[in-house]
């Protein structure tokens, strides 16, 4: 299967595989067992997200993370990330002194589910949610004080952490706009 | 903010684990606690001092499979308890799709995602994958649908109410079904002959009730060999360090593939260096 990339087997824990009875028909249209949930707000599931086959737990749609407090809305800065976007919103900033506004913009790391496809450029609605861990690891060489040798395995790993506070809610593709990027669009 | 408690609450735990492993291993209970909150207080850096009680980390349990059962109370914040096992050797296991679980003894750890360390030195930690011993499930299976499990499959004969229904109602396309075929056949026998010589009384309703049994029972080719071999392939769900309990559940289906495929890496990759 595709989805297993890990070391450990990913699943939906809400899920349970092995049942003996035949599916009661969630009919995904595979038949399969999936587990997903409506965020509320008025924002549509996606059916990637009902009827795909990915396992995300930081997913709001089939993961454990729910949708609460502020709802922004950017663009899709960088795409890099593995599962997560940086994204843009640009605003103006009044300076009283000259009566005029000055252009500036704040970064906003969101965590994105397999289910949207994003690239740069693209409109992007982001929500709220618990502080949601993107780790890197960072190794440690543990260093043994009574035999004073290096044991080289990673015993400890401290999380590199950007901790993410936002999930992606919908994204509205941006077609081919001639700037992209470079344009400033004042929210 | 949050970040940075994360930072040294991981932080204060890593060096007390450095500065007082040997501790650990004397068990002295009493200090160690003190020693914990010692550290936690102290000045780590230039710029990280933990001020605050609540910021405080203690150390892993590092809950280890050995048959002296010790398992320690910690008394943690709001005035509640937890308890943290050190030794374990037995855990409640559910095999899920029978919906049975049982107590039964961990004989060995024999995967962990995380970390192989963990793996060689036994340490039982949510998500480690262990064996377990099969035997109460095997009664249980043996009491249910009268069937045992786990038999060498050499003579039809040894195969006691195998099928307890007939030949017709036993929906399985197993070796069993071929070899008890083939066995009345040849022999001519017929299957309420040896069906009513062998089991010692079971009254009719017993008997009813595991003919009804066996028209769903269905049980995947994988564990059954496990059930041969005494041994179950099963998934820590509990923190031993937290609630003082190993147990978990019995792997099935695609996960038991996904795990015993890894395993088997394993093992591949140790025979070829060794």
């Amino acid at each position: 299967m595709a989805e297993q990339t890990e070391k450990a087997f990913l699943k939906q824990p809400k899920v349970f595989l092995c049942s003996k009875k035949t599916g009661k028909g969630k009919a995904p249209g595979k038949g399969g067992n999936r587990y997903f949930k409506s965020i509320g707000l008025g924002f549509k599931t996606p059916r990637e997200a009902s009827e795909g086959t990915y396992i995300d737990k930081k997913c709001p749609f089939t993961g454990n993370v729910s949708i609460r407090g502020r709802i922004l809305a950017g663009t899709c800065h960088s795409a890099k990330m593995m599962r997560t976007i940086i994204v843009r919103r640009n605003y103006l900033h009044w300076v009283k002194k000259y009566q005029r506004y000055e252009k500036r913009h704040s970064n906003i790391p969101a965590h994105i589910s397999p289910c949207f496809r994003v690239k740069e450029g693209d409109h992007v609605t982001i929500g709220q949610c618990r502080l949601v861990p993107q780790t890197n690891y960072q190794f440690f060489m543990l260093l043994d004080i009574q035999n004073m040798e290096l044991t080289s395995f990673c015993v400890f790993c401290r999380p590199l952490s950007k901790t993410v506070r936002f999930n992606v809610l919908k994204v509205i593709p941006a077609g081919s706009s001639g700037l992209g990027k470079k344009a400033f669009t004042a929210m | 903010m949050a970040l940075m408690l994360l930072v040294f609450r991981y932080f204060s735990g890593f060096y007390a684990q450095e500065a007082c492993h040997w501790r650990q291993e004397e068990g002295m209970e009493e200090e160690a606690k003190y020693l914990n909150f010692a550290l936690v207080t102290a000045k780590l850096s230039d710029y990280c001092v933990l001020s605050n009680r609540y910021e405080l980390g203690r150390q892993p349990a590092n809950t280890k499979l050995s048959s002296n059962k010790t398992v320690r109370r910690v008394r943690v914040r709001g005035g509640n308890v937890k308890w943290r096992a050190l030794r374990l050797d037995t855990g409640n296991y559910s095999w899920g799709s029978e919906a049975v679980t049982r107590k039964t003894r961990i004989l060995d750890v024999v995967y962990n995602a995380s970390n192989n360390e963990l793996v060689r030195t036994q340490t039982l930690v949510k998500g480690a994958i262990v064996q377990v011993d099969a035997a109460p499930f095997k009664q249980w299976y043996l009491q249910h649908y009268g069937v045992e499990i786990g038999r060498k499959k050499k003579t039809a004969a040894k195969k006691e109410g195998e099928c307890a229904g007939s030949l017709a109602t036993c929906e399985e396309k197993n070796n069993c079904a071929n070899y008890i075929y083939i066995f009345y056949r040849f022999t001519g026998l017929k299957e309420t002959e040896t069906t009513v010589t062998e089991e010692a009384k079971k009254s009719n309703h017993v008997q009813r009730k595991l003919e009804k049994r066996q028209q769903d029972r269905k049980i995947d080719q994988h564990i059954e060999e496990q059930f041969g071999g005494g041994r179950l392939l099963a998934a820590i769900a509990s923190r031993p360090g937290q609630c003082g309990r190993c147990d978990g559940y019995i792997l099935e289906g695609k996960e038991l593939e996904f795990y015993m495929k890894k395993l088997q890496k394993k093992k591949g990759k140790g025979a070829s260096t060794a």
